[in-house]
């Protein structure tokens, strides 16, 4: 469906946008890349959907060569009619009604009327944009234009999807039907590559996910895979105030006499990190010893382990640090 | 053949009532003094020409550079769709919608001025031809200019320039380059044939029209051919 190799890009200001990323996306497959804000997801997704050129690299689409493809006008015309875009930003003709703008988009797809109103039918009520369909886009909320531009990019039944963060903007019950869109087409053959910070949705989406850091991939494989590389242990995040000793380690003198059952503890800006292999049992213990080292408990979390895990277990970031930003953590 | 981007922006040209109205009344006011006044036929000519051309300049490429910012175009593009294909539907759908914005003042020009059934004739398609070449030339500067401040002064520059090589502000010497440079140029008929109508020039001679049109369509051709750099993708 795709196979993108070695994918470059660097913005005209110098910044890496991408580094040689080389994936692919088979019928059926739902690639979910997640990483944090300017590590490089969006660029891939632009740089799979054509809309930028990847320099070096090579992308295939559809078993055909885009730089080849995209010198003769049949060619490239046939290959974008064959995917659709949900870019993070939804733009629409401002004073065309949702409808009016859905077949707009269809009949440049070259989708007849008769059959893009058929399909248009079936995606809104999905989606739960019935009652707008009459209404101008510029007097709709980002979240009803969002969930237009999915239905604009599914009318024409793509064979390669890309979806720039699906949820963004969306309410629960229109989440929970995207997510049965998109599996249901993917059952039909259909291949997804979505970008998303969202761990729940990676995990619930995907097939596969890719971890881009800084423009380059740090880790891929189901997310079961994934999981695996950190282990079952429950996290207990303990947010903090106050200046965090160098040594805190599970070796270190501040936890010394925590059960055997913590298998690590790191710090991230504002937290202590412990693992535990006994749930959430060790919890007394573990806020003893934080107090014993003079910091102040803000809140405490006990969660099971998620793909945010693994993204800091690669890169010793927390995926939500913006990607600029430096790390603090005592590996 | 369907022509989606043509009908969008009638479409969305109709739904603006209040730009319509506005586009519509504005030249209106530029031109019903002047049409109505005792003003020079060379000067009323020449502020006649300035004001259609500019319209079709900056009406073209301001919709453009920002169509192209908020990532409409983008979006179009990325749909299969020809950039060549897109720029040549919306040129032609906006000069078609300033000739009908401009045909309440052009009204007024005639009727003040007494204009004859062969002035007016001639009138309708060096407008037709000149707002078409505006329209491109808007087309154009949009591809290089970077925001619409950018895009308004090069649509500034850039129409004067081609109104000034088209005789209009002066009267060049014939034989020399400038009166052949200004045989080819767009804006001429529309210049001659508005100086006709306000009786201050020979009716115009329909052959002034080819070289013009042969201009203006061989600029049409440039567009469809480079279409996607014309609308900032890069040949993408």
């Amino acid at each position: 469906m795709f196979a993108a190799t070695e994918l470059s890009f660097t913005y005209p200001s110098g910044r890496k946008g991408l580094g040689k990323v080389s994936l692919k996306g088979a019928p059926g497959d739902r690639v979910v890349v997640m990483g944090p804000n300017g590590s490089g997801k969006s660029t891939l997704l632009r740089l799979v959907s054509t809309e930028l050129p990847s320099s070096p690299g090579s992308l295939e689409l559809f078993g055909e060569a885009w730089e080849s493809s995209r010198r003769d006008f049949r060619k490239r015309r046939d290959l974008r009619k064959k995917i659709g875009i949900v870019q993070d930003t939804p733009v629409h003709v401002e004073d065309l009604t949702g409808m009016e703008n859905g077949l707009l988009f269809a009949e440049l797809y070259g989708l007849p009327r008769a059959e893009a109103l058929g399909a248009f039918a079936a995606l809104f009520t999905s989606l739960g944009l019935d009652e707008a369909l009459d209404v101008p886009t510029r007097e709709y909320s980002y979240g009803m234009k969002k969930k237009l531009l999915i239905a604009e990019a599914l009318v024409h039944n793509p064979d390669l999807l890309i979806v720039d963060e699906p949820a963004l903007g969306l309410d629960p019950p229109s989440r929970a039907a995207l997510l049965r869109i998109l599996e249901e087409r993917s059952e039909q053959g259909v291949c997804i590559l979505a970008a998303t910070n969202e761990p729940a949705l990676a995990q619930e989406l995907a097939t596969v996910v890719v971890l881009l850091h800084e423009g380059e991939v740090v880790a891929h494989g189901s997310p079961a895979e994934l999981l695996a590389k950190v282990g079952g242990a429950t996290r207990i995040e303990v947010h903090v105030t106050g200046s965090l000793p160098a040594d805190l380690t599970t070796t270190g003198p501040a936890f010394e006499g925590l059960p055997a059952d913590v298998v690590s503890i790191r710090q991230l800006p504002g937290r202590i990190i412990a693992e535990s292999r006994s749930g959430s049992d060790v919890l007394p213990q573990l806020v003893g010893a934080v107090l014993d080292a003079g910091l102040k408990i803000e809140r405490v979390e006990i969660r099971e382990p998620d793909l945010t895990d693994v993204f800091t277990l690669f890169t010793g970031r927390a995926l939500g640090t913006e990607a600029s930003d430096r790390p603090v953590e005592n590996p | 053949m369907t022509l989606p981007i043509w009908r969008t922006e009638w479409l969305t040209a109709l739904r603006r009532r209040r730009l319509l109205v506005l586009n519509t009344l504005i030249p209106l006011v530029f031109v019903a003094p002047i049409a109505l006044s005792a003003a020079p036929a060379v000067h009323s000519a020449a502020a006649f020409t300035v004001l259609f051309a500019l319209f079709g300049t900056f009406g073209s490429s301001i919709p453009l550079i920002r169509d192209g910012e908020s990532g409409l175009l983008r979006r179009y593009v990325l749909t299969g769709v020809h950039p060549g294909g897109l720029l040549l539907q919306r040129v032609f759908a906006n000069a078609a919608l300033d000739l009908m914005e401009l045909a309440p003042s052009v009204l007024v020009i005639f009727v003040a001025r007494g204009s004859s059934v062969p002035q007016v004739a001639m009138v309708l398609p060096a407008m037709v031809v000149g707002l078409v070449a505006a329209n491109a030339l808007g087309a154009l500067t949009a591809a290089l200019a970077k925001s619409v401040a950018e895009g308004a002064l090069f649509s500034a520059v850039a129409a004067l320039l081609l109104l000034h090589w088209a005789g209009t502000f002066r009267t060049p010497v014939p034989g020399t380059w400038q009166a052949t440079l200004e045989t080819w140029n767009p804006f001429r008929p529309l210049h001659e044939s508005l100086l006709a109508a306000v009786g201050g020039g020979p009716d115009l001679d329909l052959a002034l029209l080819t070289i013009p049109v042969g201009i203006t369509l061989a600029v049409l051709l440039l567009i469809a051919a480079g279409g996607r750099y014309t609308i900032g993708l890069g040949g993408r």
